[in-house]
């Protein structure tokens, strides 16, 4: 196996293509096979190493005697799944066995964390976001002022303080739905936005979700549902194809609305309480969810007002008390 | 693509929506019944009524979606999209009722000019979308807007057609087309509604989608 040989996705059974028969012959291979490719390419492998990659897969997958979407998942989330772990390996080296892997044989063309499928490559640690004396007033009164904050990729930064203090509204000015009155902005061009409620059309059921948010961000319907089931496979929760938005329960609705906020696969995470509503088991996912975006270069943004989620994060920004 | 799967979805959740639907769908026909002895006048209530409907879908739907255009903007859809999108839905759904009353209208009346009834339900229901969203993004939450296009409609239908009132009302290009239609009117009645439709049409697409684009406007912060 080669430093960067693929090894099966602990999601791929659980996949939603993960059902198909075993050893679908040599067109359902082929077909993933190029599905693979064309995805590492989007991601901005370069052709020779993607075919390789894609020859490797389906080279192991016979080995199995298993199709590859059966053990591997879908095709382009295997894709982005090797690419993160190779950016991760990169990132943090002692990850991994260095005797396994070599960062050094990455290829160049591959992009580092979090680059976005333009192909720009990033270096490890980059700055997401950046607020510089951001302050915001709602006529004469004063929300806050002067907050600094950087949040660099694989950090996760929390936002804390007190009802009223303005910690929506600070995230919301960082996702740009809200101006700041003072101050400067930079942030990369992906975000991810999860408010604490709403955010969802009770009319339409979660796979239409996935398919309204996948064509604002330009993805195909059937593989921006596949992927909204995967991600949702990731918190535990397996959406029924006619169960209405608004008869799902709250906290599968925050569930919903994380899937949402992942979909496209963004850069910075906004997470505004997202957690309202989980059972603790979903809750303890959850934190493993952010964790694995950290470690996949991804910088993430929480509000909380729970002391003991602190403990999970690498900076805390407190507003203080109400305004 | 995005403005197709908006529209879509925005036919699906009003399709859902049964209830709502059934009573929108037969208010014209109550309008309609109560005038059905005077053929004129029935026929402009049933586009009034009509115009009622859509518009106050439209208002609904547009305010329902209030939540998740900023997300699907934030995403990367365009605010053309998800205006367009749902307009689209909207406007393709009054036809489609404006072709069912005009088959009444033609089996009931026998109007003397069919093909122009057919563009007056038509037109109706064109109209009738944008002025729904325009309300809803003027006023954003579902009882003010409700309560004004009752207003609109209630002066339409008061107004003396003579005064410049009437001229003014969105629906005005229906009185004119109802003459053309029932009254046999000359072709000057015609183009007269065809320019007040296309007009308002305009103005209230027009506004529809600045007030969004200000709305869901995303400034764009510099990468770090």
């Amino acid at each position: 196996m080669t430093p960067d040989s693929p090894r099966p996705n602990p999601h791929g059974g659980a996949g939603p293509s993960g059902g198909a028969g075993p050893s679908g012959g040599a067109g359902p291979a082929s077909g993933w096979a190029d599905r693979f490719a064309d995805e590492l390419l989007r991601l901005g492998v370069q052709p020779p190493r993607a075919r390789r990659l894609a020859e490797e897969t389906t080279q192991q997958a016979a080995e199995c005697a298993t199709a590859p979407d059966a053990l591997f998942g879908p095709a382009h989330l295997y894709a982005r799944h090797l690419i993160t772990e190779l950016n991760t390996a990169a990132l943090n080296p002692t990850a991994l066995n260095p005797t396994a892997f070599n960062p050094t044989a990455l290829n160049p063309a591959v992009p580092k964390a979090g680059a976005g499928p333009s192909g720009g490559a990033i270096d490890p640690g980059d700055v997401r976001l950046r607020l510089t004396g951001v302050g915001k007033r709602y006529r004469r009164r004063t929300i806050f002022a002067g907050v600094n904050l950087t949040v660099r990729a694989g950090e996760v930064a929390a936002i804390v303080g007190a009802n009223g203090c303005g910690k929506s509204t600070l995230l919301r000015i960082c996702a740009s739905l809200t101006r700041p009155s003072s101050g400067t902005v930079q942030r990369t061009r992906r975000v991810g936005f999860v408010p604490q409620d709403g955010g969802t059309a009770g009319w339409l059921t979660a796979d239409e979700h996935f398919t309204l948010f996948g064509a604002a961000a330009g993805v195909a319907p059937r593989r921006a549902r596949s992927t909204g089931e995967h991600l949702a496979g990731r918190l535990a929760w397996r959406p029924s194809r006619d169960q209405l938005t608004q008869h799902l329960s709250g906290g599968t609705r925050q569930k919903l609305n994380l899937v949402l906020g992942e979909l496209h696969s963004p850069d910075l995470l906004l997470l505004d309480e997202p957690y309202q509503g989980f059972d603790q088991g979903t809750y303890l996912s959850f934190w493993q969810q952010i964790l694995a975006w950290r470690d996949a270069g991804k910088a993430v943004v929480v509000v909380t007002h729970l002391l003991h989620d602190l403990q999970h994060v690498n900076q805390v920004h407190d507003l203080g008390a109400t305004a | 693509m995005t403005a197709l799967v908006v529209a879509a979805l925005s036919a699906r959740e009003v399709g859902r929506r049964r209830v709502a639907l059934a009573l929108m769908v037969t208010l014209p026909l109550w309008f309609y019944l109560l005038r059905r002895s005077a053929e004129g006048q029935s026929v402009r209530m049933l586009a009034l009524g009509m115009a009622w409907a859509v518009s106050a879908l439209t208002l609904f739907v547009v305010n329902a979606a209030r939540g998740v255009d900023p997300r699907l903007r934030l995403t990367g859809a365009s605010t053309l999209a998800v205006i367009g999108g749902r307009l689209l839905a909207l406007t393709a759904g009054g036809i489609a009722l404006a072709a069912a009353y005009w088959a009444l209208v033609v089996a009931d009346q026998r109007p003397e000019r069919p093909w122009a009834a057919a563009l007056m339900m038509a037109l109706t229901a064109v109209v009738a979308a944008p002025l729904g969203s325009l309300i809803a993004a003027l006023l954003p939450r579902e009882l003010e807007g409700a309560l004004a296009l009752l207003s609109i409609c209630a002066v339409q239908m008061l107004a003396d057609p003579p005064t410049l009132v009437a001229h003014l009302m969105p629906f005005w290009s229906l009185r004119e087309l109802g003459t053309y239609v029932i009254d046999g009117a000359d072709a000057g009645y015609l183009w007269r509604a065809l320019l007040h439709a296309a007009l308002t049409w305009l103005i209230c697409a027009g506004g529809t989608y600045a007030l969004f684009a200000w709305r869901l406007r995303l400034p764009r912060y510099p990468e770090p």
